[in-house]
């Protein structure tokens, strides 16, 4: 045997002889000649005749032919040679017919770009590797109550202590919880998205910092010293990528922390944190079952699955409902899986643009497929002409799967580079800042091999999907017949035809479902535009702080209104500013508390489910500055300060809900206890406002006096003449000097908040529709194609038909009424495929029924008139056949 | 191919090796009448074969081919063994002996019964 150099020595001579070089082999005629010269001699020799003695050495060499053709295969690649020709053959095609070449490269290019671009994102985001370690089996767990909206919320101490003990599915389970810290002692203050996650929290995401260590159960606990760990991101950025900032002091709240460690750049949870201390939970704290604070991580047991978990969680929160009705009746707990929870609101969009895009590649393949048979059926004459000289079904089959693949590839060549330019564009799609939105953190999408392989993949799927048709149609063909009907035909075949209408139809359909689909989403996302957030968002500019407790307790109420007092007189007083308020959780900001409150009369709520509203307060200008408008009542004046009368505002969501018809102005809400009351007069209804987005429901607001009731959290808004993204410093100076310590969080135009608020909404949209755009171009392309062909197949017969009288409108309606029938049928189907479709749309949808009669009328009628000017053209030129040249041609 | 054995390819090989091995150089036409002998003409071969199977050796680089005159005179191309093809007559003997002898012992004891 020879070894494998040998072999592949031997390889490379035959890959050689395919190109007709190398020496080896190459003179085998000559060879042959003398061969036979010898063995006829030898045959004449023992007395054979000449012929004799010829026809022997010819059975002995078991024919010329067949000796050169054994021979041929062994000097080169038989295979590749043959696909030599057919890539030869086909490219030369190819130029033959250079339109449909283009359009087709065009349409696959199209079609496998988009595919390619969006999977590269849905790869990036929803198949991406987390860092964690099994991240499978960790769940986020979260309470639910419908009192409180029915959204998976934090859980108070006592339910995670009791889940943690008693549910036995969970291998290890970690409370953590918000904790803003500020930065101070590093170039401005800055106010970091902190979290106090225990030490076993970070062991369940099992990961190790890039720098020093994580922190130990022992360092977990009151009283500890204080350690924290750093984001890659804050390291590299205020400490400059400082190599030894492990064992550092740095100063966070006012109070020295020291650097254990920095975390890896990967390491995003839960995203935007930048530092994480310690929980430090006391034993004492984990009997409060009314403060629901404590987000939970746990990691499942091996072979418990989250559904089994889920279950046997329900069973056991059965239990301590029973035994704490008062905090815990209604609760349900949602497990999450950490994946899930990382990629949140982003799946079912990613999920519906793959979907869309699908079809578009579907309607690709049709296209080309169309474009394909009716080119190939000028081809019936010249493949019965190959298979009645002895070519076998399988060579020409291979030959057409050839033609299909070399399309397919440029197509997708021509994809990936669509793609590679998509890409930039749908990072447009993941606005790193949206607060009110949970969505991964994606910087950049690449096309990776992953992304290629699934590129060669789409390309190859499409070469069989469009290259199907022509392939089974041309083993169907029969040299003889073919010969006879291709020569004297005056009509297409009927299963020519049949193939030919039925990827108009698909296409249509296909198109159609698009189309409603986008017509859908866009309408919402009009709905969306239209919705009124309930205050004006232009020229206003925001700027939010959080108050470090050290140095506004929460008991010195005065210093905090003293201090919003103060930073609202001096913005009020900033050239170009109108007016200047201040609130506590601003709209859009993702930002929101809620508190109890009890109606007089109301009796004590049994369990703990009395009424929820959002907890806000205001400065006197603040309904003015925001342009909300009152309703009812007055709003809050100079008046209303620590020590006067307690009164609150109320919206009208809160009034229709408790007061239903009555004047609520005047009435009173307790907003203690059912013990220990604390009332307050409602001095005034304000307008709606949508806090959450135009696309959120509105919930029960209550408005108090910021002075009557300072809070830690403040945004400034300021109502600006100009840009008011110029006014930033402005303000930020206007703070500054009535408090130098106190970190922006954010200063943003209110309007850009609400714009990002949309930027998946309008993401989505613009890419659905133009998907649907991109349907709709190519069924025209499609249905022009196969209507034209139509026209030039039937020209004889059309000539026929005018030379006994037909009039020129009869044949423009014939025509035309061929193409109006298929694209009727194309929508009928079209229609039911949509109504059976765009219930997956809901996520994306908004005030708009997923089955909107006025959006489907008008995507039918769009389809309709693309169908009517597709076959138009086609049919005003079989009108104007000339009936002697078309019967001349014959 | 009527009642005489047909030569099955892996073993044409070495005899084609092993015949150039003993003559030296010699022509297609020469290598197949050789075989033929040397088998007691118990062998039939379709010179077709002998050609793709030359041709595969060459490639294999065991043996190399040039243009020569024949005995009467006639334009033939010749093949020899090279180097390699030299040791890899020995290497195949080698292993065709050790499996006729393993095969002859699982033969012998049927024959003895």
């Amino acid at each position: 045997m020879p070894g494998l150099p040998r072999a592949l020595r031997a390889w490379w001579l035959r890959v050689r002889g395919l190109f007709g070089s190398g020496r080896i082999g190459g003179d085998f005629t000559a060879e042959l000649e003398s061969h036979l010269a010898m063995d006829i001699e030898d045959g004449i020799r023992v007395g054979l005749s000449r012929e004799e003695a010829r026809r022997q050495a010819l059975i002995r060499l078991g024919g010329l032919e067949q000796a050169k053709i054994a021979h041929r295969e062994r000097r080169s690649l038989p295979m590749l040679e043959t696909l030599g020709q057919d890539v030869r053959y086909g490219l030369r095609l190819l130029g033959k017919s250079p339109g449909f070449a283009c359009v087709s490269v065009v349409t696959l290019a199209l079609g496998i770009g988009a595919t390619t671009a969006i999977f590269s994102v849905v790869k990036a985001v929803l198949l991406k590797q987390l860092p964690y370690k099994d991240p499978g089996s960790i769940v986020a767990v979260w309470t639910a109550n419908q009192a409180s909206g029915g959204q998976p919320l934090p859980s108070s101490p006592g339910d995670f202590a009791i889940w943690k003990q008693k549910s036995g599915v969970f291998e290890d389970m970690a409370p953590s919880y918000d904790d803003e810290k500020t930065l101070t002692g590093e170039g401005a203050p800055r106010l970091l998205i902190g979290y106090g996650v225990s030490a076993n929290y970070l062991r369940i995401l099992g990961v190790q910092p890039q720098l020093g260590r994580l922190y130990t159960d022992e360092e977990d606990k009151p009283k500890a010293p204080n350690v924290a760990l750093l984001s890659d991101h804050l390291w590299r950025t205020t400490f400059h990528s400082d190599p030894n900032i492990v064992g550092r002091a740095i100063t966070l709240d006012g109070k020295p922390y020291t650097v254990v460690g920095v975390m890896p750049q990967a390491f995003n949870y839960p995203p935007t944190v930048e530092i994480w201390t310690p929980a430090a939970m006391a034993p004492s704290d984990f009997d409060d079952f009314k403060h629901r604070y404590v987000r939970i991580l746990a990691r499942l047991k091996p072979d418990v699955t989250v559904a089994a978990a889920q279950k046997a969680v329900n069973a056991l929160q059965a239990q301590v409902d029973a035994a704490h009705s008062d905090t815990d009746g209604g609760n349900r707990v949602v497990l999450v899986p950490l994946r899930e929870q990382l990629v949140g609101d982003i799946r079912r969009p990613l999920l519906i643009l793959l979907g869309a895009v699908a079809l578009v590649l579907l309607i690709a393949c049709a296209n080309t497929a169309g474009l394909a048979l009716a080119r190939d059926a000028e081809r019936q004459k010249e493949i019965a002409v190959r298979l009645a000289l002895g070519a076998t079904r399988m060579r020409l089959l291979r030959q057409f799967l050839t033609e299909s693949l070399l399309l397919a590839v440029m197509g997708g060549v021509g994809g990936v580079l669509l793609a590679l330019a998509g890409t930039r564009l749908l990072v447009g799609l993941f606005p790193n800042d949206v607060a009110n939105l949970q969505i991964p953190k994606v910087t950049e999408i690449p096309i990776d091999h992953g992304v290629l392989l699934f590129a060669a993949a789409v390309t190859l799927l499409t070469a069989l999907l469009f290259g199907i048709a022509p392939v089974l149609k041309a083993t169907h063909v029969d040299a003889g017949d073919s010969m006879k009907d291709a020569t004297r035909g005056s009509t297409a075949s009927r299963h020519t035809n049949r193939s030919r209408s039925a990827i108009v139809v698909v296409e249509v359909a296909f198109s159609l479902m698009l189309l409603a689909s986008a017509g859908l989403v866009v309408a919402s996302f009009q709905r969306v535009l239209n919705a009124d957030l309930g205050f004006e968002p232009d020229h206003l500019l925001s700027l939010q702080i959080f108050l470090p407790l050290n140095r506004y307790p929460g008991e010195d109420a005065p210093k905090t209104s003293a201090l919003v007092d103060e930073v609202v007189k001096r913005m009020n007083a900033l050239p170009g500013v109108n007016s200047a308020a201040a609130t506590n959780f601003l709209p859009l900001t993702g930002f929101w508390g809620v508190s109890n409150f009890l109606l007089r009369g109301q009796p004590a709520p049994k369990n703990g489910q009395g009424p929820e509203a959002d907890n806000r307060v205001m400065t006197p200008g603040y309904l003015q500055t925001m342009g909300i408008p009152l309703l009812r009542g007055r709003a809050f004046t100079d008046a209303d300060r620590e020590g006067s009368a307690q009164v609150v505002m109320i919206n009208q969501t809160f009034a229709k809900e408790y007061f239903k018809g009555k004047d609520p102005v005047g009435e009173e809400l307790n907003l203690g206890s059912a013990d220990k009351p604390d009332w307050w007069r409602i001095v005034g209804v304000t307008g709606d406002v949508k806090s959450f987005g135009q696309d959120q429901p509105t919930h029960a607001d209550i408005y108090r006096p910021l002075d009557q009731k300072p809070f830690p959290i403040v945004a400034f808004v300021l109502r600006t003449g100009t840009d008011p993204a110029a006014m930033v410093q402005g303000a930020e100076q206007a703070l500054w000097s009535v408090d130098p310590d106190l970190p922006v969080f954010q200063a943003i135009p209110e309007d850009k908040l609400a714009s990002q608020t949309l930027a998946l909404r309008r993401a989505s949209s613009a890419l659905i529709s133009g998907f649907a755009v991109l349907a709709l171009v190519l069924a025209c392309i499609g249905i022009y194609g196969v209507m034209a062909y139509a026209v030039t197949q039937r020209t004889p017969e059309i000539g026929v038909r005018m030379a006994l009288g037909a009039q020129r409108e009869h044949v423009l309606r014939m025509m035309m009424l061929r193409g109006l029938r298929l694209a009727a049928v194309g929508v009928a189907i079209g229609v039911g495929g949509a109504l059976a479709s765009t219930r997956l749309l809901a996520s994306l949808l908004f005030e708009v029924g997923a089955m909107n009669p006025l959006v489907f009328a008008l995507a039918i009628g769009l389809m309709l008139a693309v169908a009517v000017l597709a076959s138009y053209l086609p049919a005003r030129r079989a009108a104007a056949i000339d009936p002697m040249k078309a019967l001349r041609a014959e | 191919m009527g009642n005489k054995a047909d030569v099955w390819q892996g073993t044409l090989a070495l005899m084609v090796l092993k015949t150039l091995e003993s003559m030296g150089p010699l022509h297609g036409y020469g290598i197949a009448r050789r075989i033929e002998q040397t088998s007691g003409d118990l062998l039939s071969l379709n010179y077709g074969t002998l050609y793709p199977a030359l041709l595969k050796l060459e490639q294999e680089g065991y043996i190399s081919s040039s243009w020569g005159a024949s005995e009467n005179n006639r334009r033939a191309k010749y093949y020899e063994l090279t180097k390699a093809g030299r040791k890899q007559v020995k290497k195949e003997t080698a292993d065709w002996e050790q499996t006729t002898a393993i095969l002859a012992r699982f033969l012998s004891p049927a024959e003895e019964a």
